[in-house]
């Protein structure tokens, strides 16, 4: 693995990310239709003590950094049917550095989602939070789409090329519900939503709200994501080394 | 010879002998190739075996390839050469047996650059240029040739700005060969390169590969077409059903591969004494009889003719035909690896 490499094929991907601004309109969409109906105003929302703006841009923040991090599978699954990574195998490029690479690129992906919300946010609706209120969102939000990008990841592993869409929809909503960033959790049974504190995206939502606070109980999310990011490593760099010569 | 540094290191390591392949040949080296003989091999395959389900690709290959060799995989589609090459390369399990490369584990010989392959289903992307498909592999390895050099070892400096996907299909062989040769490997592997190729992108292929092995390196190339292997390897590998079936010079394996076949029928049923007499006639290799009609394979048709036809006034409705390769693979399976010809030790070009 060499820095040479990653910085030649991070710059390669974002060259080739133009699509992603199509999906970034709708979170940018969604912001300016949530955050001009009731955010603009100033309110705060009791529970969590933020603006209602605030709380609507980390969401849609979260929403775009997801999309931008899951949408690395549609490049695998673009350069394994090319015979891209048959090319790569006969290098010294090990299937950690592959990892490395694929997962950069995604979080570098979402890290530009979240900022293109936020500064859309904030010249469009000047919502009343300091600089470190959000830095500290974004950061924390970033630090929440590490599994999501090792899930794109591995999507673009196993996906044959017409099953990636399907799959990174089922994926993407899947996640969404569940984690709770649709619908309020209190709606479902109990058990539900003690599952969806072990699913990322739950703790999405409640990064950025931690982050903007510049408060919260750090621990249990860190440990989430962490256990995730470690199994969802080894099992791309197992699947990785594990592929069939010819797929 | 290759003869820097690393291969030194490993020159010592090896064991003496033990680097030849299989049992049969060891008892013919000679000491004029004792020294030929002490280096590892460049890629050293035994018992390789590799089964999809019910079918069995590759099939208890034993092969060893000496450093500096230029060897043809020739046979026909579905003989094994690809699914061999990968198992060579380590980018597929082998149900039974082990492939090594520079007499360790293939993965090592390619994490250390020595290797470089074109692989059937391996390409370059689309939305890269020549020049940046290039320097992007070599920013994977540790000591890569420079981006330049590479695209003019493999004639690709007037093409070096275009994009991939604009290329023709000779100039796409040709620029993932400079992707093959940046690391400077020592052995190359080369799945069938010149398919799509028009006559002169296969002549300028071919020269940039004569290049590449007036160092001493060692390219391995799989082909379908008999006069390729003949003019550019030093030794050909004849593969058919998984298993090696001839293994020599291009000389030797073309002695197999040529020859003609006469279909004759007599005016009675076969025996013995008509067996006896048809072996007797010049040229003949072999014979296959059935009912009153019998299938010879000759070296020299025409004089096996004029005996024929000069002893034998019932034979009739006779028929000549050139036998083909796919008719010699068939011939060579059936026979069983027995008629295949013995290597020549330490043949060069």
């Amino acid at each position: 693995m060499s820095i040479a490499y990653l910085r030649l094929e991070t710059l390669r991907q974002m060259k080739n990310a133009r699509t992603l601004i199509f999906s970034l309109a709708v979170p940018v969409v969604m912001l300016f239709a949530f955050g001009g109906s009731f955010g603009s105003s100033g309110a705060v929302e009791p529970k969590s003590g933020l603006p209602w703006i605030v709380l609507t841009t980390i969401q849609m923040a979260a929403y775009a950094a997801m999309i931008a991090a899951l949408s690395q599978s549609f490049s695998i699954v673009n350069e394994r049917e090319l015979g891209w990574n048959r090319q790569l195998r006969i290098t010294p490029l090990s299937g950690t550095g592959y990892l490395i690479s694929k997962a950069a690129t995604a979080l570098i992906l979402g890290a530009l989602g979240i900022v293109i919300l936020m500064v859309i946010s904030q010249l469009a609706f000047h919502p009343d939070l300091s600089v470190g209120g959000w830095l500290a969102a974004g950061l924390a939000i970033w630090c929440g789409i590490v599994p999501f990008a090792l899930i794109g990841v591995i999507i673009g592993q196993f996906a044959k090329p017409d099953w990636a869409q399907p799959i990174f929809m089922a994926t993407f909503m899947g996640l969404s519900l569940l984690g709770g960033l649709w619908v309020p959790l209190q709606i479902f049974p109990d058990w539900v939503s003690n599952v969806a504190k072990a699913v990322p995206s739950y703790w999405l939502n409640r990064l950025g709200q931690m982050g903007a606070k510049l408060d919260g109980d750090w621990l249990t999310p860190a440990l989430v994501l962490l256990g995730w990011t470690v199994v969802l490593g080894a099992f791309i760099i197992w699947r990785y080394r594990r592929d069939a010569a010819r797929s | 010879m290759n003869t820097n540094p690393v291969n030194e290191t490993r020159l010592r390591t090896a064991p003496p002998v033990a680097a030849r392949s299989g049992s049969t040949r060891a008892s013919a080296v000679s000491g004029s190739t004792a020294e030929a003989a002490s280096e590892v091999p460049a890629l050293r395959l035994s018992g390789l075996t590799r089964r999809f389900g019910s079918l069995t690709a590759v099939d208890g290959v034993d092969l060893s390839i000496r450093q500096g060799e230029v060897v043809a995989l020739l046979g026909p589609n579905g003989a094994g050469k690809s699914t061999t090459i990968d198992l060579a390369l380590g980018l597929s399990t082998p149900t039974s047996g082990t492939a090594e490369l520079f007499g360790g584990d293939p993965r090592d010989a390619i994490t250390g650059g020595r290797v470089g392959a074109m692989l059937q289903g391996g390409a370059l992307l689309p939305t890269l240029t020549v020049a940046q498909s290039v320097a992007l592999v070599a920013s994977v390895h540790k000591h890569p040739l420079s981006v330049a050099e590479a695209l003019e070892r493999a004639r690709c400096t007037e093409i070096a700005k275009q994009k991939v996907a604009k290329l023709s299909g000779g100039q796409k062989q040709r620029a993932r060969f400079a992707v093959a040769v940046v690391s400077n490997p020592d052995l190359l592997f080369l799945d069938e390169p010149t398919a799509a190729m028009d006559v002169e992108a296969r002549r300028i292929f071919w020269q940039s590969m004569r290049d590449f092995t007036s160092a001493g390196r060692t390219v391995v190339f799989a082909t379908h077409y008999l006069d390729e292997a003949d003019e550019y390897a030093d030794r050909i590998v004849m593969l058919s059903g998984g298993r090696v079936v001839a293994d020599g010079t291009p000389r030797e394996v073309k002695a197999v591969v040529s020859g003609r076949r006469i279909r004759v029928t007599f005016g009675r049923d076969w025996d013995a004494a008509l067996a006896a007499s048809i072996d007797a006639l010049p040229g003949v290799r072999s014979v296959d009889a059935r009912g009153n009609q019998a299938l010879i394979v000759t070296d020299d048709s025409d004089a096996t003719l004029r005996g024929l036809l000069a002893e034998h006034e019932d034979a009739h409705d006779v028929e000549v035909t050139s036998q083909s390769m796919d008719d010699a693979f068939l011939a060579l399976t059936a026979g069983g690896a027995g008629t295949a010809a013995a290597p020549t030790e330490g043949a060069r070009k």
